[in-house]
């Protein structure tokens, strides 16, 4: 165990949490929101994510970019990310729709047990995986560098780089939005109202058939609009990145309270900057296994999470 | 799609009849036919059942009656109790490890190992069971997957017991009452394996037609309720965790046997995934049809070997329609509502 | 000197901001049947859930046969002598008539795994047991013709008291029902009224959970009264009628109770 490395980037190893939380955050509010309305863990949003990053690729292998070019320039950039972010969110979002449709609708019509809903979306979640493994070859798929991701500013050892300050910023500014559909809108009343009390929105008019597709386009587009900041971070995708950062955006999820979307926020950055410090320490092969033992903590300890309410009993 | 379950029902129906109305001599017969049957698969020889690629036998192997071994194990998990367990593979892992390396590193033989590998993966049912059971369905699902991977992950970073290259040279069974097992000649590898998978359902039975098996399905059909009728419900969930892990080790130590060499990544999450698909395919809950499903998952992908590249996207796709259409699986734990209390 | 064979002692429940019991004492004496009654959402099932150990009280104690149940997980509280229905029927659908009884038998015996695996004598024996009592129960109950039925096709009628069987399989010292009477129309409410009877006779206390007035006044010793998670009135069916209180909160003028 060294902890030098984490004294001496203890700044920088905290900003890059914030980075990476942010992007979980992204993809966590998918789980949250889903679970909030249908109480069921959406096991195949993982794939959502990663069919944004695929989507991703597919754009800029419109454009012809080697890799190998100077990164773009200011603006150019931001129009084609804008671009990515929008294919991206839109073919999320609909793939979201249409896994709701067919591997969730029908079982929830039926009332079908919990757990065939649970195998019904492994099920699924293990087709897609599948079917991009095939299509990509089982490649690594590389993005360009788009962006300039030099440190334009350095205070010690924090390196502040273009890359970094547009996911923190363009997350921020997902987030208001988010705040004013769910605290200000019909849609945000009618999917707090599913949340609830699923039989009195239901009485009180609501249709709740639409609001569970509109909330499962909702985690989509946020899962697509994630993706392509992870894109642009990462530079890398393959057909089962889904898992490894599902498992960690699905941890943050829980650590916040799973179903609470605010602890989904404030999980995403507390489990990003505690993957950033325990990678200094013990080295970046533990991550995962330290993200895990976070999870299984946080269910046997305080399954309700940070903020959240026992929505329903995760303990027997 | 109706005419078949029709169909498949009226079979079924009329077979229960016969069952029914048969004497002990004539189950006991009928018994023996089939399980000879069985007996009798390698011995084929006939191009339409054989498969491209690997021989029949081979298959016959692995992967039908190893599936079929484990498909029973996880059905008493999955399919009795209810819980979804999603890192089967684990115990498989286990036991296919323990006979690799003390096969090498002890002085025993297959058959002394064999109840270690058994116990172990035993005790790590109980390590995973005692934190994990007490969560409910979704999460203790996410537990299990990540317990599967997790003893990926250790195989790959242990290299005293090989690491990712795995462990090679791993020696067979001694020779038994004469029978030698050579790696050229899976036979003999398949009839100990069915040997043991008729033992192993001998037990199962035994349990599912008891206080056991009645207390699993009470935990499977509502947790809850099972409790306030006074159903140790931790107990019996840790149970179903033990026994499928015992026969999981057991399934993986013949395994390693058979295969003389091992790697991590033989043993990932799309082995469980496949293991799960048989149990949900053939019927969760009900033994016959858990091998039925295994039988039919295991052989379709190597006889139309096309779809090898496909599987996964198979049995992903068949677990989804599974679960949308037809929930209880080709063979549902469908009671016979009159012959049920005469065959114990 | 009657016995008290479940004891409910200043039990105080808050879920969340919410009490959901205020400092509520009951008790069901032996060879009694007594009722508990108060409008929806006054925390009827909740004292079931509580006493059968479902939630931990915030505060207060639950006694059986003057043994404190605090602590004790559902699967023990139902050994040591307490038997429940519910609100809505739950039984173990994909199991058999005779098999959902049994299963509750089966706790009564401590054959475990290894002996049913291997058919020790004790084991069988047991075995046998639970099928025998699980038999008689359905005789007893008027349900031996659907004993290799799956429960979740039995007619509804059957199936609540199938449920009251598979309670009774625990031995209760007290057996808890919840509205058993919903859905039945008059002439299966006498006989449901019958059939409690019957098991009172038998030598189990009952505490019952009902909406039905005329059933309630019919077969009850006593009456307990809950509105908004406290007990507002206690005594005989007469004496509740007349309560004023109880008519204000809950049953309304005398004719409309029913």
């Amino acid at each position: 165990m060294d902890f030098s490395i984490l004294i001496t980037n203890f700044w920088s190893l905290g900003l890059d949490g914030i980075v990476v939380g942010a992007i979980y955050a992204l993809i966590s509010l998918g789980y949250t929101l889903v679970y909030g309305v249908l109480r069921l863990i959406n096991f195949a949003h993982s794939e959502i994510f990663m069919i944004g990053t695929m989507s991703a690729y597919f754009v800029i292998l419109q454009f012809g970019f080697t890799g190998y070019e100077d990164p773009l320039p200011l603006l150019e950039f931001v129009g084609i990310f804008l671009l990515l972010a929008t294919v991206s969110a839109i073919v999320s979002g609909g793939s979201a729709v249409l896994l709701e449709i067919v591997a969730y609708r029908r079982l929830r019509i039926m009332k079908a047990s919990r757990l065939s809903s649970l195998i019904s979306a492994i099920g699924a979640s293990f087709v897609l995986v599948e079917v991009f493994r095939v299509m990509t070859d089982s490649k690594n798929l590389d993005f360009p560098r788009l962006i300039n991701k030099d440190p334009f500013f350095t205070w010690g050892t924090l390196y502040l780089s273009a890359d970094k300050v547009l996911v923190i910023v363009g997350a921020a500014i997902i987030f208001l939005i988010l705040n004013r559909i769910i605290n200000h809108t019909k849609l945000g009343l009618g999917i707090r109202a599913v949340s609830q009390d699923e039989r009195t929105a239901i009485l009180m008019g609501v249709n709740v058939n639409r609001i569970i597709s509109y909330t499962f386009l909702l985690g989509g587009v946020l899962a697509g609009v994630g993706s392509a900041f992870y894109m642009v971070f990462y530079e890398t995708t393959k057909s089962n990145v889904g898992f490894l950062v599902g498992i960690s955006a699905f941890t943050a999820a829980v650590l916040g309270g799973i179903g609470n979307v605010k602890g989904a926020l404030y999980g995403s950055f507390a489990l990003g900057l505690v993957q950033q410090y325990t990678s200094a320490v013990l080295g970046y092969n533990w991550r995962d296994v330290v993200t895990f033992v976070i999870l299984v903590l946080v269910l046997l300890i305080k399954p309700t999470g940070l903020f959240g309410e026992a929505l329903q009993k995760a303990r027997v | 799609m109706s005419g078949i379950k029709a169909s498949s029902l009226n079979l079924r129906n009329k077979f229960g009849d016969w069952w029914e109305g048969a004497n002990a001599a004539q189950r006991t017969i009928f018994r023996i036919v089939v399980i000879g049957v069985f007996f009798a698969l390698p011995m084929i020889n006939n191009p339409i059942i054989d498969t491209p690629e690997t021989s029949f036998t081979s298959v016959l192997f692995y992967p039908l009656i190893m599936f079929s071994l484990m498909a029973i194990g996880l059905n008493v998990v999955v399919g009795k109790s209810g819980i979804l367990d999603l890192g089967y593979v684990a115990f498989f892992a286990i036991g296919a490890y323990t006979h690799a390396v003390m096969s090498i590193h002890t002085p025993l033989n297959f058959w002394e190992i064999l109840p270690f590998a058994m116990a172990f993966a035993m005790l790590a049912g109980v390590i995973l069971g005692l934190p994990a059971l007490r969560l409910r369905g979704d999460y203790l699902a996410i537990i299990t997957l990540g317990f599967g991977e997790i003893v990926r992950i250790v195989a790959v970073n242990t290299e005293a017991i090989g690491g990712a290259a795995g462990i090679t040279d791993i020696p067979g069974p001694s020779s038994v009452f004469g029978i030698e097992f050579t790696v050229m000649d899976p036979r003999t590898y398949y009839w100990l394996t069915l040997t043991l998978l008729l033992l192993v359902i001998w037990g199962v039975l035994r349990l599912s037609h008891r206080k056991p098996g009645r207390a699993w399905e009470a935990i499977r059909e509502d947790e809850d309720v099972a409790e306030f009728m006074g159903v140790a419900t931790l107990k019996y969930k840790l149970w179903a965790f033990i026994i499928g892990g015992a026969v999981g080790g057991l399934a993986g130590a013949i395994y390693a046997s058979q295969i003389r060499s091992i790697q991590p990544e033989m043993f990932t999450l799309n082995l469980s995934i496949m293991i799960l698909a048989c149990v949900v395919f053939g019927g969760m809950g009900n033994i016959w049809g858990v091998i039925l499903g295994a039988v039919i998952l295991g052989y379709i992908p190597e006889k139309l070997r096309f779809l090898s590249d496909y599987r996964i996207i198979f049995f992903g796709l068949l677990m989804v329609v599974m679960m949308n259409i037809r929930p209880n699986g080709l063979l549902p734990r469908q009671k016979r509502e009159k012959f049920q209390e005469k065959s114990k | 000197m009657t016995k008290k064979l479940l004891e409910v002692q200043d039990i105080l429940v808050n879920f969340g901001g919410v009490t959901a019991l205020n400092k509520v004492n009951l008790h069901v004496n032996e060879g009694e049947i007594a009722a508990l009654i108060g409008p929806n959402g006054a925390g009827k099932t909740t004292v079931f859930n509580i006493v059968t150990g479902y939630y931990t009280p915030t505060s207060g104690n639950v006694i059986v046969d003057g043994e404190s149940m605090l602590g004790l997980r559902p699967y023990q509280i139902a050994r040591k002598g307490l038997g429940r229905t519910f609100q809505n029927i739950r039984l173990f659908g994909d199991m058999t008539a005779v098999e959902n009884v049994a299963t509750a038998a089966d706790s009564l015996n401590k054959s475990g795994l290894v002996g049913s695996l291997f058919g020790v004598p004790r084991s069988r024996r047991d075995e046998a047991a639970s099928m025998e009592k699980a038999h008689e129960l359905l005789k007893f109950i008027g349900l031996e013709h659907r004993a290799l039925q799956m429960a979740k096709n039995l007619p509804y009628g059957d199936q609540r008291r199938l449920e009251i069987a598979r309670a009774l399989a625990l031995n209760p010292k007290v057996l808890l029902l919840d509205e058993p009477a919903a859905g039945f129309n008059p002439q299966e409410k006498v006989e449901l009224g019958q059939l409690i009877r019957k098991i009172r006779d038998r030598g189990f206390a009952v505490l019952l959970i009902e909406h039905d007035m005329s059933l309630v006044m019919e077969i009850s010793d006593r009456v307990s009264v809950l509105d908004f998670g406290q007990k507002i009135a206690e005594g005989t069916p007469a004496e509740i009628q007349n309560n004023q209180r109880v008519i204000d909160a809950y049953l309304g003028v005398a004719e409309d109770a029913s």
